[in-house]
C-alpha cells in the first residue's frame, strides 16, 4: 500500500476545526498572499486563491465538499483507486459509503487526523 | 390503559409532573435565568451548520455552566429564522419524518401505509442504524399477568422514573409492530429471523407467569439493523415514500401560535429546501452522544468514556428544544456496552476482571452494562478485561451464560491468523498467552499489576471466600493453568436513551405541558422510556424494539389526523 505521509503542520497545538473556522474567517478577511491561512495551505502553494476554496463568504463556515470534488473529482472514483488500501478502503465504509466529507479527516490549515482510529484501533491510515 | 381518558382534565401524571418540573425548557431556562445578565460568547450548536448560530438569545447565560465549569449549554440559542427568500425549494407532504434510523424508517413506512404523502429527510447519505436485536412481547403466548409483571420489571429497571404508559405501549402493541418491521424489512431485501422466545432465556416466565416474544434479528455481524433499515427503507419507498438523503434539517417552521408546520433542510448544495407538513413533523434524529455540550451536560459520567456512533449531534433535540419541548431532567439514562471484543455470550460470566491498569475492581457479579459506571475516569476510559484460564470450560460450566471453547475463541482473537465469521474484525480484542505477564503486555495491562492482582486472587480463591469484593464463592475459580485468556473490552457509549417530553402519541408537550401541534419525537428522542442510570437489559433488544414500536405507532397516528 502507498501512503502519502503527513506534513507536520506548524500549528499543530491549535484545534483542527477551530484551525478552519479562524482560518476560514481570515481568508476571508484578508485574502492578500501571505496572510496566515493561506501560508499554511498547499492549495495555496500551487496557485489556488482563498475563495477559490471558501467562496466570498464571511462566515467561518468550513469549505463545502463539494468544492472538494469540483476540482478533485467523484468521491466514488477515489473510492475506486483506494478499494485496495488495507486493511479496508477508508473512502468506501459502512458509515458513510462513498460519500463521507472530506474535511472530516482531511485539513488544510491544520494536521489531518484519522477519523476511523478512535473506533477502530487497527485502522493505523496515515491520512495526507 | 383504563385511567388514560379519566386524567385528562387532572394533573399531569407523576413522570411528566417530574419533567416539567425538573427539565429544560425554554419556557424553564428562560424563566430561571431572568435578571441574568447578558453574555456573549455562545457557540453554535454543534452539529449543525454555522448558519444556525446566529443568536437571538443569550440571556442568562451564565446560569448554563456546570460547577466545574466543563458544561455548557451552547445548544441554547434559538437561531434566526431562515428566510422565505433562502428557499431555493418547497415541497408540500401530509408527513415529514426527520432521520432514518429504527424508528423513523418504520415510522414514514406506517404513516404510508396509512395512506399519507410522506417524506424522510435524513442527513446521512443512506438509512442507519446499529445492533442486531429488536424485541417485543408475543401476547398470544403471554399471559395477561406476566405482560404486567414485564412492566413492572421494566419500571423497576427505570428506578421508578419512566412513564408507565409508554411502558404499556411497548408491551401491548411490541409484538404486532416488530412482526410488522420482520415482514416489511423482508419484502426489501433484509437478511432478518423472528428469533422468538428461546433467546430471552432469563424472562421466559416472570413472576411464575408465562411469557412469549417476538425477537427480529438482523445479523449475523457485520449484517446490523443498519443494513434491515436500509432494507425497510427500498419497501417504503415502493410504499411511496420520498427519501431525501444528505439533506440535514437545520430548522423546524413554526406558526405564531406554536404550530409546526415543517422543517427546512439544508442539501450538499448549500441550499435550503422547505418541508411543509399537513399532518405533522416527526422527528427521529437519534440521541446526541456526539454533541459535547449536551452530553456534558445531561450526562456527564460519560464524559472520558468513547462513543459508539458518529454524528448523533442531538440535531432532534435542538430542534424540538427551540420549538418549545422538554428535555428530561439531568442525569440521562446511558447504555454502555462491548459485545464485540469478545463471545456476547460470555461478557455477564463472573471471571477475574481487572481495570486498564490491571487491578481488581469490583465484584465480578455486576453486569457489564454497569461496568462503565467503575471505568468513567480519564485513565479507565471504559476499559477493562475478564481473565481466565486452561480450565474455565469445566470450571465456570455452571456459570449462567454461554461458554466459547478455545476453538470459538479464536475467531475475536486479532492475533490468529484465521478467517472471522459472524464478529466486526476491527474490534475483536481476545487473547491467549502461555504466561500472565505476556497477557498482561497483549491486554495492554501493566504487567507487573496483573501477577500481582492474579496472585492476590488466586488467594482469595485458595480461601474459598472474597474477602476483598463478597463474590459468592461459586463464582471463585483460579488462574493457574496455562494457556491464560483474556479479553479486552472496552465499554463505550452505545446510546444516550433519555429524551424529551412526549405524550402517548409521542407528542412533544411544552413547559406548560401542553402538547405542540404538529410535533412528534421518537426513537431517542422520545422521553419516558427510560430512567434509570443504565439501559436496562431485562428484555434482549428492548431498544430497538421500542424504536420500531414507537415509530409504527406514531406513523400510524400522524397519518390519521
Amino acid at each position: 500500500m502507498k501512503i502519502l505521509t503527513t506534513r507536520k503542520s506548524p500549528i499543530r497545538w491549535l484545534v483542527p476545526l477551530a484551525t478552519v473556522a479562524l482560518c476560514a474567517s481570515l481568508g476571508a478577511a484578508a485574502p492578500a498572499p501571505g496572510a496566515q491561512g493561506a501560508r499554511m495551505s498547499k492549495h495555496a502553494e500551487r496557485g489556488v486563491t482563498c475563495a477559490q476554496c471558501h467562496g466570498k463568504s464571511t462566515k467561518k463556515d468550513g469549505v463545502p465538499m463539494r468544492r472538494c470534488t469540483g476540482c478533485h473529482g467523484d468521491t466514488k472514483d477515489l473510492a475506486a483507486r483506494t478499494a485496495a488500501v488495507k486493511p479496508t478502503n477508508p473512502h468506501e465504509n459502512r458509515h458513510f459509503g462513498t460519500e463521507a466529507d472530506c474535511n472530516r479527516c482531511h485539513h488544510e490549515h491544520a494536521k489531518s487526523e484519522n477519523l476511523c482510529l478512535p473506533c477502530h484501533q487497527r485502522f493505523g491510515f496515515k491520512v495526507p | 390503559m383504563s385511567q388514560e381518558h379519566l386524567q385528562e382534565d387532572m394533573e399531569p401524571d407523576p413522570y411528566t409532573k417530574r419533567v416539567l418540573e425538573d427539565g429544560l425548557s425554554r419556557r424553564s431556562f428562560l424563566s430561571r435565568a431572568a435578571g441574568g445578565a447578558a453574555a456573549a460568547g455562545l457557540f453554535g450548536m454543534s452539529g449543525l451548520p454555522a448558519s444556525a448560530a446566529g443568536t437571538t438569545e443569550t440571556r442568562g447565560s451564565e446560569f448554563a455552566t456546570s460547577s466545574d465549569g466543563g458544561a455548557t449549554l451552547s445548544f441554547l440559542p434559538k437561531p434566526k429564522p431562515i428566510r422565505d427568500r433562502e428557499i431555493a425549494e418547497r415541497l408540500t407532504f401530509d408527513v415529514v419524518v426527520v432521520g432514518a434510523g429504527a424508528s423513523g424508517v418504520p415510522a414514514a413506512l406506517a404513516a404510508a401505509e396509512g395512506g399519507a404523502k410522506v417524506a424522510v429527510v435524513q442527513k446521512a447519505p443512506f438509512a442507519l442504524s446499529q445492533g442486531n436485536t429488536g424485541s417485543g412481547v408475543d401476547l398470544a403466548t403471554s399471559e395477561k399477568a406476566g405482560v404486567e409483571a414485564l412492566v413492572a420489571r421494566l419500571i423497576a429497571d427505570s428506578n421508578h422514573r419512566c412513564n408507565p404508559k409508554l411502558i404499556r405501549q411497548w408491551a401491548y402493541h411490541s409484538g404486532e409492530a416488530v412482526r410488522w418491521v420482520i415482514d416489511r424489512a423482508r419484502k426489501g431485501g433484509a437478511t432478518v429471523v423472528d428469533q422468538g422466545s428461546p433467546v430471552q432465556r432469563a424472562i421466559l416466565k416472570v413472576n411464575g407467569y408465562p411469557m412469549g416474544y417476538v425477537t427480529s434479528f438482523f445479523g449475523p455481524k457485520p449484517y446490523t439493523t443498519g443494513d434491515g433499515m436500509r432494507a425497510l427503507a427500498k419497501t417504503a419507498e415502493q410504499a411511496g415514500v420520498r427519501f431525501f438523503y444528505n439533506m440535514p434539517a437545520v430548522q423546524l417552521v413554526q406558526a405564531r401560535s406554536g404550530e409546526v408546520l415543517g422543517v427546512i433542510a439544508r442539501g450538499t448544495d448549500g441550499k435550503y429546501r422547505k418541508f411543509l407538513a399537513k399532518k405533522g413533523v416527526i422527528l427521529a434524529t437519534g440521541d446526541y452522544q456526539n454533541n459535547k455540550a449536551m452530553s456534558d451536560y445531561f450526562v456527564p459520567d460519560v464524559k472520558h468514556l468513547g462513543r459508539k456512533q458518529l454524528d448523533k449531534t442531538g440535531d432532534g433535540f435542538a430542534l424540538a428544544y427551540w420549538a418549545g419541548g422538554v428535555f428530561e431532567p439531568i442525569g440521562h439514562t446511558k447504555m454502555l456496552h462491548d459485545f464485540d471484543a469478545g463471545p456476547a455470550s460470555m461478557c455477564d460470566m463472573p471471571f477475574l476482571s481487572v481495570d486498564r491498569k490491571g487491578r481488581r475492581f469490583v465484584n465480578e457479579t455486576v453486569e457489564m452494562s454497569l461496568l462503565n459506571n467503575y471505568l468513567r475516569d480519564a485513565e479507565n476510559a471504559g476499559h477493562y478485561s475478564q481473565i481466565f484460564d486452561a480450565n474455565y470450560m469445566t470450571q465456570a460450566a455452571a456459570w449462567p451464560g454461554k461458554l466459547v471453547p478455545p476453538e470459538g475463541l479464536k475467531n475475536y482473537m486479532p492475533d490468529d491468523p484465521g478467517p472471522k465469521k459472524g464478529v466486526f474484525e476491527s474490534q475483536v480484542n481476545t487473547h491467549v498467552a502461555d504466561t500472565i505477564e505476556e497477557l498482561a503486555r497483549k491486554l495492554e495491562a501493566d504487567p507487573a499489576t496483573l501477577v500481582a492482582t492474579v496472585r492476590r486472587y488466586n488467594e482469595v480463591v485458595a480461601s474459598g471466600k472474597d474477602s476483598d469484593f463478597g463474590k459468592p464463592a461459586d463464582r471463585l475459580i483460579p488462574v493457574v493453568k496455562a494457556p491464560f485468556y483474556g479479553i479486552h473490552r472496552r465499554v463505550r457509549v452505545s446510546a444516550i436513551c433519555s429524551g424529551m417530553l412526549v405524550d402517548e402519541n409521542h407528542q412533544a408537550l411544552n413547559g406548560d405541558g401542553k402538547p405542540i401541534k404538529g410535533l412528534f419525537l421518537i426513537g431517542n428522542l422520545g422521553g419516558g422510556f427510560y430512567g434509570g442510570v443504565d439501559y436496562p437489559l431485562t428484555v434482549f433488544g428492548l431498544s430497538l424494539g421500542r424504536c420500531y414500536t414507537f415509530g409504527y405507532l406514531t406513523g400510524q397516528h400522524v397519518a390519521r389526523l
